[in-house]
């Protein structure tokens, strides 16, 4: 193994998880192919956004490199190890070193545990028994996340904190037990813009000093920048585009990222007299996505015989940028659509 | 009815809550005047009295109110001094409707949609009969972008931004003078709020109507405001035209909060935040409510500040811009 390949954290190889619908409980239907076919690699320490709409399957891709799913094909790499779903020690072990931030708060607290409860939970899970250990583990988590003074909050209950301090308990309960991948679903959105980007700045600080990846899944393009250089783009069950975030905001290569991009509203009052251009229809079932590309139906790109047809491949536009879309089949082509 | 050109004016409006630990003033003294056909957001942070302010306009009142008060004209006419039964049958619905906080999800989910949507206009003879309903929704139907072949469906047969159409529908289908909207896109996708932000756009300009959005999304809420409300704690701290508060908004909460609202375009990184929490409404501070976070702070901010109104149009509640200093 390369010092390149060192760098990797995960690595996700054509991962499909697939979950199976039964009629009457037992006569099969088919799958809902919620994950179909996803290939990433994330490095140590790297902070990297997966965007996409509800229903795209982007939290069954978070839980099933959360060990939650078990996926049906393709394999999950982390930190130079294959993960064996069925091999229940080594879930335990690698589940340990993953975390997971929730998207609200109040929900992911239970409320009837003391917030020093709530976070010696995982630690006792996971067989850390001495008690002034997993308090003075708690105390340097809380520390780092300014709440403090901690022997305040560690009496209190969820109710009495509020939305931004509830998050801050969540972010603290997923870093606990020091893991090496965070995933945060949406960690932001349901906080009031005011306090939204204390929270992003403190976990930027946490992960620049613990060296932690994260994986933010988020809908909201307009913050992607703010806390991640590179981006995922989920559209039906698979990546359709992965770039740095610049270049993506910038210049967005697949017609579907170029959508979500125009349907971003900027601040600005003369938004007033202006339309969105929305591709027309919803997004694809996942039980029966459209063969060929997925976003065909709605693409004022299609190319006839090709994009219903065939799947794309990935194609390279850029340096780190690929985009499933057959636009870009030749590189000669791709300079007339890339607008 | 004598012609107006103000739709809504709201004066002094107030509106507490009795609770075990006090009384909550959720809306403290508001006061605004929105124009015919102008449409009008109200921002705010979650606890600032925005919904309450919607819910007072309509009079859609909990049982534990302390104190309701205020003048508020519709039309010229003070529709606060109708009793109960002359408000349900002359103001709500008919010439003021409401799409509250997550209307997709109270759709009645037995009954077909075309039936839901029809229900204001019997409910208030609005129509002749039935089968006179049922016309006016293939009509609305039509404004708001809901497919005919969706009329005789049921809730759960259809998506998210479909659901929130229709709730649409069902609050447009009596001719209102102006309609309520409470976050009307924050549980939709993005191109699902594009989409019914680009219906309501239009409606805008094809009928005659106002929109009072309520929302915490500030870059969401400029594709329909022509005029900005800004609530903090109660409060009405700033009332100006979008121009100026997108542009460049004066109260200094204003101010920070567009600083905060994440843009593409931006040159650098970094957001503004403001430090602190709101303050709780059982005991608001005595004098400016934003003084404790605000970074410009002087001696005056002890006190209350009154509205001042520095420009035609512009009014701002901050020591700040009192009279012969700015």
């Amino acid at each position: 193994m390369t010092a390149e390949d060192n760098r990797i954290l995960v690595e996700a190889r054509d991962l499909r998880t697939h979950f199976e619908i039964k009629k009457w409980g037992f006569l099969h239907q088919g799958y809902v192919k919620a994950v179909d076919g996803v290939n990433f690699t994330v490095d140590k320490g790297e902070s990297i956004s997966l965007v996409g709409e509800s229903g795209c399957g982007k939290s069954s891709l978070a839980k099933t490199i959360l060990g939650i799913h078990e996926p049906r094909e393709g394999e999950l790499i982390f930190d130079g190890q294959k993960i064996d779903y069925g091999n229940k020690e080594q879930m335990k072990r690698y589940q340990k070193m993953t975390g997971f931030v929730q998207q609200d708060p109040y929900g992911a607290l239970p409320p009837f545990m003391s917030i020093r409860k709530i976070m010696e939970e995982p630690m006792i899970v996971n067989g850390i028994s001495d008690r002034s250990q997993r308090l003075d583990r708690i105390k340097d988590v809380m520390h780092e996340l300014k709440l403090t003074p901690v022997d305040d909050y560690l009496r209190k209950f969820p109710h009495m904190l509020s939305g931004g301090e509830q998050q801050r308990v969540v972010l603290a309960r997923a870093l606990v037990l020091n893991p090496k991948l965070i995933f945060a679903d949406e960690p932001v959105s349901m906080l009031d813009a005011s306090v939204r980007v204390e929270i992003l700045e403190l976990i930027e600080k946490i992960q620049a000093e613990r060296d932690v990846a994260i994986i933010y899944i988020t809908h909201d393009l307009s913050t992607v920048r703010y806390f991640s250089r590179r981006i995922l783009v989920m559209y039906g069950g698979k990546l359709v585009e992965k770039s740095p975030v610049k270049d993506l905001l910038r210049e967005p290569a697949h017609p579907y990222t170029r959508a979500l991009l125009e349907a971003i509203s900027e601040p600005d009052a003369s938004n007033i007299d202006t339309y969105k251009d929305v591709p027309p229809g919803e997004p694809p079932s996942l039980l029966n996505p459209p063969a060929g590309c997925r976003f065909h139906p709605r693409c004022k790109h299609k190319i006839d015989g090709l994009c219903d047809e065939d799947v794309p491949p990935e194609f390279d536009v850029g340096e780190e940028r690929k985009t499933a879309c057959w636009l870009y089949k030749d590189e000669e082509d791709a300079e007339d659509v890339a607008v | 009815m004598p012609e107006n050109d103000k739709v809504l004016s709201v004066e002094d409006m107030h509106l507490y809550y009795q609770t075990s630990r006090g009384i909550v003033q959720a809306v403290d003294g508001v006061s605004f005047a929105l124009d015919r056909k102008k449409s009008m957001v109200v921002v705010g942070e979650s606890g600032c009295g925005k919904t309450s302010l919607g819910n007072a306009i309509l009079r859609l009142l909990p049982e534990n109110v302390h104190r309701y008060e205020g003048r508020c004209l519709l039309n010229g006419n003070d529709i606060m001094q109708y009793d109960n039964e002359k408000f349900r049958k002359n103001v709500r619905w008919v010439r003021a409707a409401m799409v509250p906080q997550a209307a997709m999800n109270a759709l009645n989910p037995v009954i077909s949609v075309a039936d839901q949507v029809a229900e204001p206009l019997l409910v208030h003879d609005l129509a002749e009969d039935k089968e006179e309903a049922l016309e006016k929704v293939k009509t609305t139907f039509d404004k708001v972008g809901v497919p005919r072949d969706f009329l005789q469906r049921y809730p759960f047969e259809l998506s998210g931004g479909m659901k929130q159409r229709v709730a649409l529908a069902m609050s447009l289908i009596t001719d209102p003078d102006f309609i309520i909207l409470d976050e009307p896109t924050s549980a939709l996708d993005m191109l699902t709020q594009a989409n019914i932000m680009n219906v309501l756009t239009r409606l805008k300009d094809e009928i005659d109507i106002s929109f009072i959005l309520i929302t915490h999304d500030v870059s969401t809420s400029s594709e329909i405001a022509d005029m900005a409300a800004i609530m903090y704690a109660g409060h009405i701290v700033e009332f100006t035209d979008a121009y100026t508060f997108f542009g460049e908004p004066w109260h200094p909460y204003s101010r920070r909060l567009m600083e905060s609202v994440p843009t593409l375009e931006a040159e650098d990184d970094t957001l503004g935040f403001i430090p602190g929490q709101p303050p709780s409404l059982l005991h608001p501070p005595q004098g400016c409510r934003f003084a404790e976070r605000c970074d410009e702070e002087f001696e005056l901010c002890s006190e209350e500040p009154p509205m001042f109104e520095p420009e035609e149009g512009h009014r701002v509640k901050c020591w700040l811009y009192r009279e012969g200093d700015k």
